[in-house]
């Protein structure tokens, strides 16, 4: 966030130059020893399945977008065929991504609501207490026998994963809020606590609710995994899957894709995050 | 607001503002004892005192942020219950809202009453000339320095058009220079707008710049020591000999024990 205070000396420019360049370097030294050590793990362990090499785990990984897969969607029903990797990839953002949204937007609400209304806090908070600490994936039993461990079980799974990191960002977020600026608030006209929330404790606990929303969205790709191991359709089933088979390259292929998709949703979402907090 | 000739207290004494015997206690701390004092429309009252001596307390509570225990508090004869637009008030702090621009956080306070304006534009162009930041109406508190800080405080606060403004140690984390252009900018905008003005301040040189009459406060626990009316021409020189005798004087006031003022009148003139 912070932008260099003094960039007028050239060289301190090259400096910053050429200690780039030296961490970019450093960081492929890093991948290239571990590939090695991969490599070398791979071909000196016995049966093969064990340790799947670089070059099986790369081959399996282009296949993945060499065959296609037909899959359906939920709801509409409607079915279409995807490269393996991408239709395997879609159906676990089908409960993912309702999952996550869901859970964000409940979960935040709850948190600005309790955490702006003592009385509320007061008759939740003990409450929150006990059920806070349940892992999500302990769901999956309800998951199970209320939805049926299919998109809508998961989807359930991942909203309590989101619904509590939300909560919490959003509950401490207008526990935040300084007092000055509510003064200021209602020395400028305004009365009511709806009020007061919308145009104070919202836009100044937004820093709070973003950060609590990134992390949901890594800690719901964790979640949305266990579940599908549980025999939801998507990545983490195929992963599950390919294992049953012994083609664990394929399994590593699809541990991949998920950390590309983490990585994908990541950054498009800190550059979102960058401009609308741009007054930061 | 045309109240005034209804209520006996504030027609009786022609005041703005009326404070009456308001005493306020934080748990065990006594913040204000039986504190009374009125300020006349128009008046510029500048609020000194030592620090911890409810001077703070006091600006809130005729803003109407702090309930009193006790007395009570009328602005054109009408006790003071709650915030409202008819006193602006300035913060130490700033208190601006980081993610408004200095355009948003001085347009704040006019959308609040869903201001149906239609000059609601030329108004805030106008207040952003009027504290001259023209050129930073798009910036962001974040980008500004602690005076233009304020400066943005200010226009926020005058552009609901207050009768009263209330400012609690304004340039208290401004630099010395830029203090006296904003004691400047503030007596030509007072000039023009013809406010009632409460000004909490520590720096008794800045009350004695700006004051037609300073309230001296006492702490342990917060009573009115005395007040002094400053008689000195405007623009005033803190060289001047009277600035000095007038500094010497508020020093004076506020080192004395508080039982030594007592039964003799504490309206002084300087």
């Amino acid at each position: 966030m912070s932008t260099p205070t003094d960039t007028g000396s050239e060289t301190l420019l090259d400096m910053g130059v050429e200690g780039d360049l030296r961490r970019y370097l450093r960081g492929l030294g890093g991948l290239a020893i571990f590939l090695l050590v991969w490599w070398v793990g791979a071909l000196t362990t016995q049966p093969s399945y064990l340790v799947p090499g670089p070059a099986d785990s790369a081959r399996a990984f282009i296949d993945l977008f060499t065959t296609s897969t037909r899959i359906v969607a939920p709801l509409a029903g409607l079915e279409f065929v995807l490269p393996t990797g991408l239709a395997h990839l879609t159906q676990t953002l089908f409960h993912y991504i309702p999952g996550l949204l869901l859970g964000a937007v409940c979960g935040s609400s709850l948190g600005l609501a309790m955490g702006w209304h003592g009385v509320l806090d007061d008759w939740l908070r003990p409450l929150v207490r006990v059920l806070r600490p349940i892992p999500p994936l302990a769901w999956v039993v309800f998951a199970i026998v209320w939805f049926g461990i299919h998109h809508t079980g998961a989807a359930f799974i991942v909203f309590v994963g989101a619904f509590w990191i939300n909560f919490y960002a959003a509950y401490g977020g207008v526990e935040g809020v300084s007092d000055d600026l509510t003064d200021a608030a209602s020395t400028l006209g305004v009365e009511r606590d709806l009020s007061m929330l919308k145009l104070v404790a919202l836009p100044s606990a937004a820093p709070q609710l973003l950060t609590g929303f990134r992390t949901s969205i890594g800690r719901c790709w964790m979640i949305v995994v266990g579940a599908e191991l549980f025999g939801a359709p998507g990545v983490g089933y195929e992963i599950i899957n390919a294992a049953n088979n012994l083609a664990m390259d394929t399994s590593v292929a699809y541990m991949f894709l998920i950390s590309l998709a983490f990585l994908a949703m990541d950054v498009g979402y800190r550059l979102l995050e960058r401009r609308v907090l741009a007054w930061r | 607001m045309a109240l005034s000739d209804q209520s006996p207290n504030a027609a009786d004494s022609g005041q703005k503002i009326v404070v009456d015997g308001v005493s306020k206690a934080y748990d065990s701390v006594q913040a204000l004892s039986d504190v009374s004092l009125s300020v006349r429309e128009g008046e510029f009252c500048c609020i000194v005192g030592p620090s911890g001596c409810g001077k703070t307390t006091l600006l809130r509570t005729i803003a109407g942020l702090e309930d009193a225990d006790r007395g009570s508090i009328l602005v054109d004869g009408d006790r003071v219950t709650e915030p409202g637009l008819d006193r602006g008030m300035v913060f130490q702090e700033y208190a601006l809202f980081p993610w408004r621009t200095v355009r948003g956080n001085i347009r704040f306070g006019l959308d609040r009453p869903a201001c149906d304006c239609p000059d609601c534009e030329q108004r805030i162009r106008e207040l952003v000339d009027l504290v001259g930041l023209s050129e930073f109406e798009d910036a962001y508190p974040k980008e500004l320095s602690g005076g233009m800080k304020q400066r943005v405080g200010i226009a926020r606060a005058l552009a609901v058009d207050p009768e009263i403004l209330l400012l609690d140690e304004p340039f208290g984390s401004v630099d010395a220079r830029t203090r006296d252009r904003l004691h400047d900018e503030l007596l030509d905008i007072w000039a023009e707008t013809q406010q009632t003005v409460v000004f909490v301040t520590h720096d008794i040189d800045e009350a004695v710049k700006l004051a037609d009459r300073i309230v001296v406060l006492d702490d342990d626990p917060g009573t009115v020591q005395s007040t002094v009316t400053v008689d000195v021409d405007r623009p005033r020189e803190r060289t001047s000999h009277e600035f000095v005798e007038c500094v010497a004087r508020i020093r004076d006031e506020l080192g004395r024990p508080t039982d030594a003022s007592q039964g003799i009148t504490k309206d002084k003139y300087c």
